[in-house]
């Protein structure tokens, strides 16, 4: 076969050693990903602009020069303004019937605190500025846009040296980023865990891919395995971004209640279902969301009605660290989690599994 | 309940985009979801007004959609504030 196939374009803008890009909130698990080669991003979408620096600070002390991101959700649309009261207020009586009815059906107890849900207060534009002022300034190797496009910062990132990756779920907000000049477009299909575009990870992939020229592709949504990593590399992507792998790895901080829960699960265990956020979400089947899949159901409410109406359960869940009652977000890829792993273990297990696909397919082996 | 201020103590510096005003446009939107780690995609579709404000340096610019003829299901408002790069206009190229 000759050449890597895995040693892509990606690598190079990287130098890193494989195209896997792990997207977790766990700290631990994006230094073990990095210190075996890999590129890892931690999510910050809910941290506060001095715990961003701290949690910098504490990646570098682990993984020293070799490059990681930090990932943000930027808006793209503006939420409500209202006051929490006044967001309450408007939940209809019919729904936070259907709410108790639950609570009661389960035996959901109370949670043992303010909800977390009421000490944040709502995510703005004025914190998600704060929030990339910190990322900027700190010169973080690599920043990821989770959602809104990141156009209006490349000029001030790149002139700090730093990488700027955008993550689409459409075609057309790809070309809009790719023009800007993102350093890497990351196509994330309707396979992957949370929030997710409507367009699943083989039809997405192929397609961004025809229109970012020389900027590399990512693909995302349901990859789990070497395979997918083989697959999406076929697909002309120079990489791949996963996240459900890492929940239930060694590092994870994750509740070791969901950690089985994730490697018992398969897809059909997971549901697309707007009944946690108000936003079509995939996560792990639980009581809440199948009760609100039942006819009888009242209409889900938009965000942040449902997210507010869905709160309480959500919290007593974890506070009382219910097995019946949890859940986490989770793509379909899950089926392939079957045990927890350490990280650098899964990385050379996915590098491995992908190498011997190529060999399979070509008949000969890989120059290393 | 329209969605038609943006509340922020950041340097803020409203202006009116006649060419826009009036234009029929797409918003692929969303946010981070208060109190999850997650963030969710919401589509709108409805005319601009041709408002539009930037915020911060370098301007970080949003224009006012209103009118809404798509929305996610059971939104409240009749308008929203939308990121200039994740709006598509009518007879703009995209």
């Amino acid at each position: 076969m000759g050449k890597n196939p895995l040693h892509t374009k990606l690598c190079d803008l990287l130098g890193i050693d494989f195209p896997i890009i792990a997207f977790t909130h766990c700290k631990d698990v994006v230094a073990a990903v990095v210190n075996a080669g890999g590129f890892a991003v931690l999510g910050e979408a809910m941290h506060t602009p001095d715990g961003i620096a701290a949690d910098i600070k504490w990646i570098r002390s682990r993984v020293g020069d070799k490059p990681f991101g930090i990932d943000l959700v930027l808006p793209a649309s503006a939420p409500d303004a209202s006051t929490l009261e006044q967001l309450l207020a408007k939940i209809p009586d019919e729904h936070k019937r259907y709410a108790a009815y639950i609570k009661e059906k389960y035996d959901v107890p109370d949670p043992k605190g303010q909800q977390a849900l009421h000490q944040w207060g709502g995510l703005t534009h004025e914190i998600a500025r704060k929030q990339l002022d910190v990322i900027l300034d700190e010169r973080v190797p690599v920043f990821v846009s989770g959602l809104g496009s990141p156009a209006f910062m490349l000029k001030a990132a790149h002139e700090r040296g730093m990488k700027v990756f955008g993550l689409i779920g459409k075609a057309r907000q790809a070309k809009r980023e790719i023009e800007a000049g993102v350093d890497v477009i990351i196509a994330q299909g309707y396979d992957a865990a949370g929030h997710t575009g409507p367009i699943g990870t083989f039809s997405i992939v192929p397609e961004v891919v025809a229109i970012a020229g020389d900027t590399p592709v990512v693909a995302a949504g349901g990859v789990t395995t070497g395979r997918h990593l083989a697959a999406s590399i076929c697909l002309g992507a120079a990489g791949v971004w996963t996240g459900t792998l890492w929940l239930a790895s060694r590092e994870s901080d994750n509740d070791m209640i969901i950690k089985e829960k994730l490697i018992a699960a398969t897809a059909d265990d997971t549901v697309y279902s707007k009944s946690v956020s108000g936003f079509a979400m995939r996560v792990l089947k639980c009581p809440w969301t199948e009760e609100w899949a039942k006819p009888e159901a009242p209409r889900v409410l938009s965000s942040p009605y449902q997210m507010l109406l869905a709160s309480d359960y959500i919290q007593a869940a974890n506070d009382h660290r219910r097995a019946d009652l949890m859940f986490e977000a989770a793509g379909q890829g899950v089926s392939f989690i079957d045990s927890m792993k350490p990280a650098k273990q899964i990385v050379n297990d996915m590098v491995e599994e992908a190498l011997s696909v190529f060999e399979e397919i070509t008949g000969e082996a890989a120059d290393a | 309940m329209a969605n038609d201020s943006l509340p922020s103590t950041m340097a803020t510096v409203p202006g009116f985009d006649p060419a826009r005003a009036g234009k029929s446009a797409e918003c692929d939107g969303g946010g981070a979801i208060v109190g999850t780690r997650y963030a969710g995609r919401e589509e709108f579709a409805g005319t601009l007004t041709g408002e539009y404000v930037d915020h911060g340096d370098p301007p970080w610019r949003w224009y006012l959609l209103k009118d809404l003829v798509r929305r996610p299901e059971g939104y409240p408002g009749d308008a929203v504030w939308c990121l200039a790069e994740n709006l598509f206009v009518a007879g703009e190229p995209v």
